[in-house]
């Protein structure tokens, strides 16, 4: 069946991005800019001005704008210290505004698409799976209440009236099945909840997070099992288009530290290599205040690189520095390859943060997430 | 440089053009038929196989379900709660698009990538706006957006992005050209769209053709896994048993097809051994020369043989080409019987295998040797000098006769005790009927010399001493003559016994039409069910007094397809069924009440099975037994039937459609009109037919007509090949007679006297042909009707010989030679006799 020149990758690609790798001559400067970029539908809904959030309401779907999506990152251990990072990620995309009409089940606008990355610390080892489905016939959906947000027999459920949340993903190498508890309440990023990614009205999204969950259960390598703990990271964003043409990609960090306090903040980046002024972040103490920082509040340095075998050249060692808050940070993957050979090409991965709060010493872990780095095809990209 | 015996050999050949073209062209023909129905059979063999190949893609497994499907709440069952990934979901149906007929695959894209990978590879360049991003959007988002095949949308003059009209169940829906993709060869009868679209069309809501699974180390999950996750009257069955028991459907018909070109082979081998074996004796001669001149016999059986094996070489090579040509044209009218009687299929492209063109190239080579062989060892086997005279080779030959006759009595009685001795192999039916042609063949030149010697003294009183000449003439040239008619009985024989088996079917099969169909109307629809309110409205038209209901569906176990025919019918009717093996007493009240079915008569030889057996069969609560009643005689498609009364149904299956009916009139209510008004509903409800009892006989007949155009168009190549050999054959007696035309000249005769002569001869060569080709023929019918079919297919065929078919036949048979006398006769008589005389 070779001769008919499978290329899985290009279906799933022409789904989420609108674009097709390897023969086709017109390659676009990202993929990530197609996905996100601003040629939407007029009549889907658009993030135009700041918003009343309400949870749990919130947690669920908000299917009348084009993407959406509920990101789970963590790290843990388990009781030899074993060390773990875990990532779990449902998007939505609608394909119109409106669900079509028909009496066929099959027939919807909703499609669902997950990531579940473990980085296995001490192993050195990464693992990737993904889902898609359709959001119909209850092969994938996302409710509010109670909430669930499912794709196959992967899912995110939490118990009526309970704020734990359930995780759990299983594929044919790992799995994972966890409780989550907030420690903290949901933080609104941007102004409000509303975060601006580029000048243009409507180029924003609805962002929040919950930036602190202690997390239980147990996660599995093969035929491995594994008693974890530790704390774990969500992000929740919904918007119709978000990056601007000139924008290629972005570097987002959130770092969980050990005072109890915790740093995001993401740096777009244009085709020209500088960051753009929309870039912004939070910073949320310990008894749980935010602070909105703006682009020229934090100041980062990259230390390192890394050469991705596939291609593209990624920064692998950052210096944090946000002067106001008198806090510096030198960031540190815990594996240099944790890229995600999906749909659209990304780093996502655990790291250690070291550095000092006040010239105090400070340490912590957290996540940070690159995109629009992969250059070339990847590996089984291609024909 | 050749040595000299060599190019003598060369020579000698161009010098004849005529005679080397005609051995060149016997043995291409002959290598050509085997060659093309060899090619047509397996192109369409291999056709067949690529489209399951493409629609069922890389399942391992299906999932069905009972005559309606699968709910489609297994797949999420399966999907969700077990959390199974190597699943995808399949609607299927028929579309029409103009003439041509599709498989309709609804897809949903996203289980899709671990099974069919054709349909991920959409050609980006020929999607609408030249902008593959959204194509699969668009497949999601567009109701009635498909993907063709790059050569179907080609043939259909569609471009991405245009809109197109498709019937599915009698139904026009609006289609759209989405994009196209490249797998034209197993894909060139699919309509690739998503599920929803497929339901749309097909009105199946809720409920899938088939679950595709996919079990392999890497999938993670295990057969035990699926199984245990499946609710009662959903069965796991494996792909490839399935392309099987689907493949089976027409096993027979191409059985039928290759015993054809079997027969088509041996007669292309008596046409090679014809045409080498004459240019051959033609030279006896200058073999006597050679032998007097010190030649060897090796050397000059060498000789003899290489040129053999050259000519044939050459024209066997021809005749591949030929072949190739001819096999194109077939594929095309064997694909369309297949799509008329089976399964969707279009032959794309050809099927060339090295095993086709071996077999082609070695049946002429080997043919062409091995007639060579004969003549050369008996040639070098006299002394030179008598190898120079004619007469030694017809004492020979005349000598041979007894035991050449006593051979073929030998061949045919073995052909009998193969028959006797064999219950159901059909393979040992086809060595009998070459058994049966071979020995007869043997024994025509003693009946063709007993003929003649009979003949000649009324020819003399008839037509003097021309037509004595004439006639005698074919005895005493009995070692060429004889092999012309022995050709030419069994090019005519064969017409006769296939024309016969053909007649005797078509005989069978309209009886058994005006018998079963005992409705004086049938209404069906092209949806797959009728509405239970048309069900309701037609039965309670004027006119109307009784009604039977229909439902022909299938259910599959793992090593069979068995077609279900759910009837309720009034009584009267049970006379329609023609019962084999039990009284109606005995059968009638068991099948209304009890779990007991009848069968097809097919289905009783193909699975041996009797009245009083048990059969299972899966049900939508399990696999369960039936008694079977009787068996039934049926000359039905779906050969092998079950035929179950509708409350025996309802009880084991949950389905209560109804897909057709029949309809009793009262006494002088005209069915035209009736017909007229069921027609006239067909407005509220598109895709409604009805037919009279007459109509539907009538179409029925034509069907079974079209299925054996095949028939037609080989036997019409057989008797092309037994026109060469008559030819040649002709020709050559002429070419070595022609001092003795030469000399009848120099006596006074005129050139039309001379050519007379030559007509007579072949005239009586047609007409000896002929005669013994009907007995030939009969018994060849006989063992078609009774021993193939019978083995092939189960059919019980009452045996009817059309005295028509035997007239026209031999009729065609002398008209033949006497056609192929023509051009030698015109040539004896143009001959001038001083040259002709001095030529030795």
């Amino acid at each position: 069946m070779a001769v008919f020149g499978l290329r899985v990758t290009v279906l799933i690609a022409l789904l989420v991005c609108g674009t097709v790798p390897a023969d086709d001559a017109m390659a676009p400067p990202s993929k990530l800019s197609a996905l996100l970029g601003s040629q939407a539908d007029p009549e889907f809904a658009r993030a135009l001005q700041p918003r009343k959030f309400s949870f749990p309401e919130d947690h669920g779907p908000h299917p009348e704008f084009r993407n959406e999506w509920w990101y789970v990152t963590g790290n843990l251990d388990d009781d030899d210290g074993r060390r773990f990072g875990f990532e779990l990620t449902v998007f939505r995309f609608s394909l119109a505004p409106t669900a079509p009409d028909s009496e066929s089940a099959w027939r919807s606008n909703q499609v669902y698409l997950a990531h579940l990355a473990v980085t296995d610390a001490d192993g050195e080892d990464f693992y990737v799976a993904q889902r898609f489905s359709r959001g119909a016939l209850g092969l994938a959906g996302a409710d509010s209440s109670p909430f669930r947000v499912w794709i196959g027999d992967w899912e995110f459920s939490a118990q009526q009236g309970s704020d734990a949340w359930q995780l759990r993903a299983d594929d044919s190498a790992v799995g994972i099945e966890f409780e989550l508890a907030p420690l903290k309440q949901p933080v609104l990023n941007g102004i409000d909840g509303l975060s601006q990614k580029s000048a243009a009205p409507g180029n924003a999204s609805y962002y929040y997070s919950i930036t602190r969950l202690q997390t239980t259960g147990t996660l599995r390598i093969g035929e491995q099992t594994f008693e974890v703990s530790g704390l774990s990271w969500l992000d929740r964003e919904w918007s119709t288009s978000a990056l601007a043409a000139d924008q290629v990609g972005w570097d987002w960090f959130a770092l969980q530290l050990d005072d109890g306090s915790e740093l995001m903040f993401y740096g777009l980046r244009s085709a020209d290599g500088d960051r753009d002024a929309n870039s912004a972040g939070t910073f949320t103490g310990p008894s749980g205040a935010a602070t909105h920082l703006h682009a020229k509040d934090v100041e980062v340095d990259v230390l390192e690189h890394w050469e991705s075998p596939a291609g593209g050249i990624y920064p692998a060692k950052w210096l944090l520095r946000v002067p106001s808050l008198e806090l510096a940070l030198t960031v540190v993957p815990v594996l240099n390859d944790q890229e995600l050979f999906t749909t659209v090409r990304y780093w996502e991965g655990a790291v250690d943060v070291r550095g000092t709060r006040h010239q105090l010493p400070i340490r912590g872990r957290g996540y940070v997430e690159l995109t629009g780095y992969a250059r070339e095809s990847a590996p089984g990209d291609s024909q | 440089m050749l040595p000299a015996t060599y190019r003598a050999s060369l020579f000698y050949l161009l010098r004849h053009p005529w005679q080397l073209l005609l051995a060149i062209l016997g043995i291409s023909v002959g290598v050509a038929v085997i060659v093309a129905v060899d090619i047509a059979n397996s192109s369409a063999r291999k056709a067949f196989l690529l489209s399951m190949d493409t629609l069922t893609g890389q399942a391992t497994h299906q999932v069905i379900g009972g005559p309606r499907g699968v709910s489609e709440d297994v797949y999420r069952q399966l999907r969700v709660d077990q959390g199974i990934e190597a699943v995808a979901p399949i609607v299927e149906t028929t579309a029409s698009i103009g003439e041509a007929r599709f498989t309709v695959l609804g897809i949903d894209v996203f289980a899709e990538r671990t099974f069919r990978e054709f349909s991920t590879e959409a050609r980006t360049a020929d999607t609408e706006d030249k902008d593959p991003g959204a194509l699969i959007t668009r497949l999601l988002t567009t109701p009635g957006g498909v993907l063709l095949s790059q050569s179907t949308a080609e043939e259909l003059g569609l471009a991405a992005g245009e809109y197109f009209d498709v019937i599915v169940d009698g139904q026009f829906h609006e289609a759209k050209l989405l994009a196209t993709f490249g797998n034209d060869d197993g894909a060139g009868r699919l309509l690739l769209t998503d599920i929803a679209t497929a339901q749309e069309w097909s009105g199946s809501y809720g409920v899938l053709t088939r679950i595709d699974v996919r079990i392999s180390d890497d999938a993670g999950v295990t057969l035990a896994d699926v199984e245990d996750a499946l609710p009662a009257g959903t069965r796991l069955l494996s792909a490839a048993g399935r392309t099987r028991s689907t493949l089976e459907m027409s096993t027979a018909f191409m059985t039928n097809l290759a015993a054809m070109s079997l027969l088509a082979l041996l007669v292309g081998l008596f046409l090679i051994f014809n045409s080498v074996n004459f240019s051959v004796l033609q030279r006896r001669n200058l073999i006597g020369v050679l032998r007097a001149l010190g030649l060897t016999r090796r050397q000059l059986l060498l000789i003899i043989l290489a040129e053999a094996g050259f000519l044939g070489l050459v024209a066997a090579a021809l005749g591949v080409v030929l072949g190739l040509v001819l096999g194109e044209q077939l594929v095309g009218l064997v694909a369309r019987t297949i799509d008329d009687l089976y399964f969707r299929l279009r032959v794309t492209s050809i099927d060339i295998n090295t095993l086709t063109l071996l077999k082609g190239m070695l049946a002429g080579v080997g043919a062409a040797m091995i007639a060579a062989a004969l003549p050369a060892w008996e040639a070098t086997t006299y002394e030179p000098r008598l190898a120079m005279a004619r007469s030694t080779l017809e004492h020979k030959a005349n000598r041979m006769l007894p035991v050449l006759s006593f051979a073929g009595v030998g061949l045919m009685t073995g052909a009998v005790g193969l028959i006797a001795c064999t219950n159901t192999s059909l393979v040992a039916g086809l060595v009998a009927v070459f058994l049966a042609i071979l020995g007869f063949a043997l024994c025509v030149p003693l009946f063709v010399r007993f003929a003649a010697r009979i003949a000649a003294p009324a020819a003399a009183a008839a037509g003097g001493t021309t037509a004595r000449m004439a006639i005698a003439g074919i005895a005493s040239g009995l070692s060429r003559t004889g092999i012309a008619i022995v050709a030419l009985t069994i090019a005519v024989s064969a017409t006769i016994g296939v024309s016969i088996m053909v007649d005797s079917f078509r005989g069978s099969v309209s009886t058994w039409l005006q018998q079963s169909l005992q409705a004086d109307i049938y209404v069906g629809t092209q949806k797959s069910v009728m509405a239970p309110e048309l069900v309701s409205t037609i039965s309670a038209l004027d006119g109307v007094i009784d009604g039977s209901t229909r439902r022909l569906t299938s259910v599959e176990s793992e090593d069979r397809r068995t077609q279900l025919r759910v009837f309720e019918l009034p009584t009267a009717s049970y006379a329609g069924f023609e019962l084999l093996d039990n009284s109606p007493e005995q059968v009638w009240p068991a099948w209304e009440k009890t779990d007991a079915v009848l069968v097809t008569e097919p289905y009783a030889y193909r699975f041996d099975v009797r009245a009083g057996d048990r059969i299972p069969l899966p049900t939508d609560h399990g696999v369960q037994q039936f008694l079977v009643a009787a068996t039934f005689q049926s000359y039905d498609v779906d050969a092998d039937s079950v035929v179950m009364h509708r409350t025996t149904y309802l009880r084991h299956y949950d389905d209560d459609s109804i897909d057709g009916l029949g309809l009793y009139l009262a006494d002088g209510v005209s069915a035209d009109e009736v017909v007229a008004k069921i027609e006239s509903l067909g407005a509220n409800w598109p895709g409604l037919y009805a037919a009279s009892n007459a109509q539907l006989r009538s179409e029925s007949l034509q069907v079974f007509d079209r299925t054996f155009v095949i028939t037609d168009i080989l036997y019409w190549l057989t008797l092309g090949v037994a026109f060469i050999g008559i030819l040649s054959a002709m020709l050559a007696l002429q070419l070595e007679r022609a001092r003795e035309s030469a000399t009848l000249r120099a006596l006074g005769m005129t050139p039309a006297q001379v050519g007379g002569v030559i007509t007579v001869q072949t005239g009586a060569v047609g007409v000896l042909s002929g005669v013994a080709a009907v007995p030939l023929g009969i018994v060849m019918a006989w063992i078609l009707i009774k021993v193939i079919n019978r083995r092939a297919f189960g059919w019980q065929i009452d045996m009817s010989i059309n005295p028509g078919i035997l007239l026209t036949t031999v009729a065609f048979a002398v008209a033949a030679a006497l056609l192929a006398g023509l051009y030698p006769a015109y040539r004896a008589g143009r001959v001038q006799p001083a040259v002709a005389m001095r030529e030795e």
